[in-house]
């Protein structure tokens, strides 16, 4: 620590002081969150049932082993959130790079598709499921147009395949403007006398996309498919409010797993012991983060 | 390609070829995008057995208003909508009057610990709700808080508080530094530093709290969990349209439009502020 200078009459309110007082009610919140916080830890390493408050006992992490066990329910959701982080950072990276640049076409009308493709950001997550559970279903317009052009109707929320990717795809749909839109900034920051002198030596596209775009962008990547990343692991709106985790458990991740057995069957040990390990891979994940954050400031 | 013809106009049209080709692709996506929403516009216009038409109509039906007018009646609908606009507004100026302080001292005062104190800040955005939800549910059952305004706007701050302060502290760091020292020369107090740089980065303000209003607007899980039968929130209250054994389609269509209506409204209005500022600062530099 660096000590302040001592001023003559030595003021009590430094500003250190005074900096902390401007975040103190901020630190109360945050005592204030961290004290569930640490009951929900404590809790996780026990069969805390609140039909039972009582009769609390610990369990020896049993509950915490059970997310890595293979067979378990718990391990099944541990599965079903990674495949669907992973399918729903792997799309939307590469298809909001793709619209990004699309819409980094030199003319004048991009700007109109720009606002436009912007749109289902302001929807609300259950608003927009909402919406394509409207269209998805068995008589719903997705499928008679898909019949109109010779495809069978699909089952959407049927099957546990199809579920689990209308899911992605109801995800992709509010998304995928967040991306687009990160990575359109990146574009922009890519300054135009690279791009310009790559077409003075006759690059295609590839060449270009290779050469300039993807190392150029690549910290804005890493952001995009953090921030995705973190937010596909704890999907829960757009689960619960269509699939509630069906059938047979195609879309029950971590997080919807735990609000079912805490919620519906009071199971606060094991619902704790899941959202423990999910905390444990956002916050992992919310590190990497804000250290390329912090990297970039540096810079 | 052959290299007896004008190079000039060979590039021309294949220029045109490609801006043909990208203007496609994009109209392809932003089909994609809009279909969603046009879709449940459609609807929300449509009598009852018009929505279940096979095939589906697309335009040849006769539009109606009675789907919006049946819902603005419903109290299902009207009381969650008040509770979403007490507990949004409430959650926001919460955490502008917490934010605004924090954020400021992260970004210009001498703060021990700076980085840690904002990680652990906007660390709350990155976790699970449910696992601060949860336990806080339990912890309402003592405190008698769950289904009250106060509760749920307490629980909101993990959705508000950390964007506030993470947009705030940026926009903080905008102000030139040399403002902050003219009125310390001047011989301002910290205080009044404070109320000068709050004063001048209004437009940041704005937009936080438009940001932290539709994130709280649109919230399901907290109030899934925390609100009761006096303060269902909207989220919940147009996914009730579903729970029915005959699903109310036209009204569900016109409810998740109005439950749209607000972020919309605030976004317009943001974009309008963000523009007339942009271009004063063009105008003063």
């Amino acid at each position: 620590m660096q000590t302040i200078p001592k001023d003559r009459r030595a003021p009590f309110w430094t500003e250190s002081r005074l900096a902390l007082l401007f975040v103190l009610p901020g630190l109360l919140l945050m005592i204030g969150v961290l004290w569930p916080f640490l009951q929900g830890v404590r809790w996780s390493f026990s069969d805390f049932t609140l039909t039972r408050p009582d009769a609390l006992r610990f369990n020896g992490g049993a509950n915490i082993v059970a997310v890595f066990k293979p067979g378990t329910p718990e391990f099944a959701a541990l599965t079903v959130t990674l495949k669907f982080a992973v399918s729903c950072v792997a799309i939307q990276t590469v298809a909001g790079f793709a619209v990004a640049l699309l819409l980094n076409w030199p003319a004048r009308w991009t700007k109109v598709f720009r606002v436009l493709v912007i749109m289902p950001m302001l929807v609300p997550p259950i608003a927009a499921t909402i919406m394509w559970k409207v269209m998805l279903i068995e008589r719903g317009v997705v499928n008679y147009l898909l019949q109109a052009i010779g495809f069978g109707g699909v089952n959407w929320f049927g099957s546990p395949t199809m579920a689990f990717w209308s899911i992605v795809l109801i995800d992709t749909w509010i998304f995928t403007p967040f991306v687009i839109l990160i990575m359109l900034a990146g574009l922009q920051s890519i300054p135009k006398e690279i791009v310009e002198a790559s077409h003075v030596d006759g690059a295609g596209f590839l060449a270009r996309l290779a050469r300039i775009y993807i190392p150029m962008m690549k910290p804005f990547i890493v952001l995009v498919a953090l921030f995705r990343g973190i937010d596909s692991l704890k999907m829960f709106d757009a689960i619960w409010s269509s699939t509630k985790g069906g059938p047979v458990g195609a879309t029950k991740n971590l997080h919807v797993f735990a609000y079912e057995q805490g919620i519906n069957y009071l199971n606060f040990g094991r619902s704790m012991a899941a959202l423990f390990i999910l905390w444990v891979l956002c916050y992992g994940l919310s590190m990497a983060l804000l250290s390329t954050r912090r990297a970039r400031a540096a810079q | 390609m052959t290299a007896a013809t004008d190079p000039v106009r060979i590039v021309n049209w294949r220029e045109r070829l490609r801006g043909a080709a990208v203007f496609a692709a994009l109209a392809l996506w932003t089909m994609f995008a809009l279909a969603p929403i046009a879709w449940i516009v459609l609807m929300s216009f449509k009598q009852g057995n018009d929505i279940i038409a096979w095939p589906p109509k697309f335009v040849d039906f006769t539009p109606t208003l009675d789907n919006f007018r049946s819902v603005l009646m419903l109290p299902d609908f009207l009381a969650p909508f008040r509770n979403t606009l007490i507990v949004t507004l409430g959650s926001v100026a919460v955490s502008l009057l917490i934010g605004l302080p924090a954020a400021y001292a992260i970004a210009r005062m001498r703060l021990p610990a700076r980085e840690h104190v904002a990680f652990s800040f906007i660390s709350l955005r990155f976790a699970p709700e449910l696992f601060v939800v949860l336990p806080l549910f339990v912890l309402y059952r003592t405190l008698q808080l769950n289904n009250t305004y106060l509760g749920l706007i307490i629980a909101y701050q993990l959705v508000c508080f950390p964007l506030i302060v993470w947009l705030m502290r940026s926009f903080y760091e905008e102000i030139p530094k040399e403002i902050e020292e003219a009125v310390a020369v001047d011989g301002g107090t910290i205080w009044t530093k404070f109320r000068i740089a709050t004063r001048m980065s209004l437009t940041g303000i704005l937009a936080s709290a438009v940001l932290a209003f539709i994130f709280s607007w649109n919230s399901y899980a907290l109030p899934l969990v925390l609100a009761g039968k006096d303060t269902q929130v909207i989220t919940g209250a147009i996914l009730g349209f579903m729970k029915f054994a005959d699903i109310q389609w036209g009204q569900m269509a016109a409810g998740t439009i109005i439950a749209i209506l607000p972020s919309l409204v605030f976004t317009a209005l943001l974009v309008g502020r963000m523009v007339d500022g942009m271009t004063a600062g063009a105008v003063k530099g």
